[in-house]
């Protein structure tokens, strides 16, 4: 069913936003992660990665975000060998927003200084990164917190942050890795709805998550078990 | 938030272990710019006695221990004399005295009475020595404001009485802070008949003075003339010594403070793991995050520098009221001293943030972000 997708992906024209040919991840001590697991993700999709834990989803993650490499096998990112990029700052930067299960938010600046600093090195000025920073603050409605320091915003808010901060340089894909996994069912109803909103903008979502009801929200969901894809689903 | 901003931030948010670092890089400059200053003083006194004579250079023994080592005997100062394009030499016979706690390296001078005008001199008040007398002096004005003396005053040296015939003045503030007695007196006192310490030789109007020089270091090559203080040390082995022991602390001082300041830094990259970790998985270089570190240390070196200059101004004036020390330590503030006040804090929180900056610049973005 997951080629399936990949037709589609090449049916359109398009290249996959991801694609992963047989990739192998073996862990120093022998843990095998990923069994030449093989996915392609077309461009503006929204894919959900569930399964059991240990199953591989997050280290499936990693080596999309460019975190880590694979033992074998090839991953493409938007047509790109990651293998042969050379600046996977620059890649990291700007190919690929990051959210992570712990949102991450450095607790000692605030929420606005936590979605600037990821556009520092970019070509914006101070004003703009200020601008563009509180842009992407309305945009998950956390406007008004802008100058609260991570600490004083509960979960839901501080996840709506790390998203907001993802997407702060404009990437083509967004990776969420349990976005939802410390959240209550009304925050993380909240930011399936972003992630909606985030794909509708035309932002390729792959989102890992081992909660079956959030995965069927995504357009497709992808069921890694032992390190392979053991089942492909289509949701809309 | 400007980068700069947020590289400093972390100074403000571990405000005790800052304060703490910028205390060691204070001391450590501290240190460093109180001697350089002292040592520094030192030199500017010792170069002010050959300044005294107003002369175009002075000679003295090559490599004595200390410029009142300095032994000429009356040939060589007959063969100075006769060397072609000298005006006039004057030798002098110059020797410390503490007269009392407050002049602790009072200056004595021994010349005859002839040669005081070539040496600059103006008398103010009474009249010159005799040449031969025993027991007579003059007094610089400085010196009789501050001993309260005045002509006909006893004024007691070397273990004699001598009574001050005349005050006088030199221009110069070393100078005007001494005492001028007949040559052959001084020498007796001092049991070095026909011998002068220092000679004062003012060149022909158009004669090149390098050119004496070289003539005088070329006839003579036991004697060296001295012109500004840097050529102190060609006479002065002491000052030698002093500022190479001044720049051996320094090194020693950037050492501890790399060693400290590395220390300490390693221990907030540390702290820091998971946050350094983020940064880099959000696409930050590694450029930027040992720019991140660098700037902090600058900011501390800064800070660091600028205490440590006002903390040694504190120290440098309460060493100057030790009793002890009274009228030998004289802090001497030059721009060289707060370069190396600016560059010994710089290299020791640059040395010591090498090791905690690649390492933070080297961690593996997936194990920082679990780390614990």
């Amino acid at each position: 069913m997951s080629e399936s997708f990949g037709l589609r992906a090449s049916v359109a024209g398009e290249e996959p936003a991801v694609k992963l040919d047989d990739v192998v991840k073996r862990y120093p001590g022998g843990v095998l992660a990923l069994d030449r697991l093989s996915l392609s993700v077309a461009q503006k999709e929204f894919v959900a990665i569930s399964g059991p834990s240990g199953c591989g989803k997050s280290t499936l993650l990693h080596l999309i975000a460019a975190l880590d490499h694979p033992t074998s096998g090839t991953v493409w990112v938007n047509g790109r060998d990651l293998s042969t990029v050379r600046d996977l700052s620059y890649y990291r930067r700007h190919e690929v927003g990051l959210v992570f299960q712990l949102h991450n938010l450095l607790p000692r600046i605030s929420v606005l200084a936590n979605v600037e600093i990821v556009m520092y090195g970019t070509r914006l000025s101070s004003r703009e990164r200020h601008q563009r920073a509180m842009e992407l603050l309305a945009e998950v409605d956390l406007e008004g917190r802008a100058n609260r320091l991570p600490t004083q915003l509960s979960g839901g808010e501080r996840q709506r942050v790390a998203i907001a901060r993802a997407l702060a340089n404009e990437p083509k894909i967004l990776l969420a890795d349990e976005p939802t996994g410390n959240l209550d069912a009304e925050s993380a109803q909240r930011i399936m709805e972003l992630f909606g909103r985030v794909r509708d903008t035309g932002v390729t979502v792959i989102m890992v998550t081992h909660d079956e009801v959030l995965a069927s929200m995504a357009d497709r969901t992808e069921r890694i078990e032992r390190g392979r894809i053991a089942s492909s689903t289509v949701n809309r | 938030m400007p980068y700069l901003s947020f590289a400093l931030r972390n100074l403000g948010a571990k405000k005790g272990r800052s304060i703490g670092l910028a205390a060691a890089v204070a001391f450590a400059v501290m240190t460093v710019v109180t001697l350089a200053v002292t040592s520094s003083g030192l030199e500017q006194s010792a170069a002010a006695i050959i300044s005294i004579g107003k002369a175009d250079f002075t000679v003295a023994q090559k490599g004595v221990t200390d410029l009142l080592s300095s032994s000429i005997d009356a040939n060589q100062l007959a063969r100075i004399r006769a060397t072609p394009g000298v005006q006039s030499a004057v030798g002098v016979l110059v020797e410390t005295e503490k007269i009392n706690p407050q002049n602790p390296v009072f200056i004595e001078i021994g010349i005859d009475p002839s040669q005081l005008k070539r040496f600059g001199v103006t008398v103010l008040e009474g009249h010159p020595y005799a040449p031969t007398a025993r027991n007579e002096c003059m007094v610089g004005w400085r010196a009789a404001a501050n001993l309260g003396l005045h002509v006909g005053s006893l004024f007691r040296a070397d273990g004699t009485v001598n009574t001050v015939t005349g005050i006088y003045s030199t221009g110069n503030s070393f100078g005007d802070d001494a005492a001028m007695f007949p040559l052959p007196a001084i020498q007796g006192y001092n049991r070095v008949p026909g011998i002068v310490t220092l000679v004062f030789v003012k060149v022909r109007p158009g004669t090149p003075i390098s050119r004496v020089e070289h003539s005088i270091q070329y006839h003579m090559p036991e004697l060296t003339t001295i012109r500004t203080a840097t050529q102190f040390g060609r006479a002065d082995r002491n000052l030698v010594y002093l500022k190479a022991a001044v720049t051996g602390s320094t090194i020693l001082a950037i050492i501890i403070g790399a060693v400290i300041v590395g220390n300490t830094m390693l221990l907030s990259v540390f702290e820091r793991t998971r946050e350094l970790g983020l940064l880099r998985a959000v696409g930050w270089t590694r450029r930027r995050i040992v720019g991140m570190i660098l700037i902090e240390a600058a900011a501390l070196a800064l800070i660091g520098a600028a205490v440590g200059v006002g903390l040694s101004f504190g120290i440098s004036v309460a060493l100057e009221h030790v009793p002890a020390l009274q009228g030998i330590l004289h802090a001497n503030y030059t721009p060289t001293a707060f370069w190396r006040a600016l560059y010994t804090a710089l290299g020791m929180t640059f040395i010591g943030c090498l090791y905690p900056a690649a390492r933070a610049a080297f961690l593996a973005p997936l194990r920082a972000l679990s780390y614990e």
